[in-house]
């Protein structure tokens, strides 16, 4: 089965994704996206961390491609957490400059379905973040319409498509996740 | 008429080619003729519709327009004002629609109305 699962920021859209990975497989792969670049970081990966803790996952960590991810045929489900991290770090070099936005898109979006055939189940975390309406900068407005387009790609081939609100999973696409 | 709602590249314009309007029938602007309204927000941009132009909008076959007023509130007065008129126009048109589709990664919600 292949699920992405958005929603806004503390919408518990990770710790959802987390319980369906639990029990799509037992032999669990986590894909942790997050640059490790400063304390509030830290304190985001730990809780993370804590959250999978007891759930058995591997991790990987693939900040900038999901290509390290990628295996011949692995056994049990995939899960990326989140991709709002991986189109930020592809978009952006760390001294700022910005990769043409298609270029990054249709990478990000060879490599989604590239790693999700390489595992028997794969579940993506994405991120809602177009319905604010202003973007102060130039380059929020690049990555917010990135995350768009990248969604709907990866929704338009995957089974199911689920957006958590306040912790509650509701079903877009499909309504077997 | 149709109202289609969503965040930013949610797949708006997609979605209204799969029901058959072409990219030359979509227009942003009012008395256009155009069976199809993309845009809205853009239109708000000045200040509210008088009736007229209201009558105008919701007499069109589609109208797409943007989810602005979610996130944090703008210290601007101006966009804070753009976001909130946005909000109310959409509500306007959503009581005279016959559907309402929320477009979600590319996947049209039904909120009002029936599916196609």
């Amino acid at each position: 089965m292949r699920v992405l699962v958005v929603g806004g920021s503390g919408s518990g859209k990770s710790a959802y994704a987390e319980r369906l990975a639990a029990r799509l497989a037992e032999q669990r792969t986590y894909v942790a996206t997050m640059r490790n670049e400063g304390t509030e970081a830290d304190e985001r990966i730990r809780r993370h961390r804590e959250q999978r803790a007891d759930l058995g996952f591997v991790t990987i960590e693939c900040p900038d491609s999901l290509a390290a991810a990628c295996r011949e045929k692995a056994e049990g489900v995939v899960l990326v957490d989140d991709l709002g991290n991986l189109v930020a770090n592809a978009l952006f070099a760390p001294d700022g400059t910005m990769t043409d936005p298609a270029t990054v898109l249709d990478r990000l979006a060879g490599e989604v379905e590239a790693l999700a055939q390489s595992y028997e189940h794969a579940v993506l975390v994405g991120n809602e973040v177009g319905s604010e309406g202003v973007y102060r900068f130039e380059g929020t407005n690049v990555w917010v319409r990135l995350i768009g387009a990248l969604n709907c790609r990866i929704a338009a081939s995957f089974d199911e498509v689920v957006e958590v609100v306040a912790g509650v999973p509701c079903h877009v696409k499909g309504d077997a996740a | 008429m149709v109202l289609v709602i969503g965040g930013l590249a949610s797949g708006k314009r997609s979605y209204v080619r799969s029901l058959g309007y072409t990219d030359e029938q979509m227009g942003t602007q009012s008395f256009d003729g155009r069976p199809v309204l993309a845009a809205l927000e853009e239109l708000l941009r000045e200040g509210p519709l008088d009736d007229v132009t209201f009558s105008d909008i919701a007499s069109r076959e589609v109208v797409c327009c943007c989810e602005v007023g979610m996130g944090v509130v703008p210290i601007d007065r101006e966009e804070r004002a753009w976001r909130e008129r946005v909000g109310r126009t959409c509500t306007k048109l959503a009581a005279e629609a016959t559907r309402v589709v929320r477009m979600v990664c590319g996947i049209p919600m039904v909120l009002k109305g029936d599916e196609v």
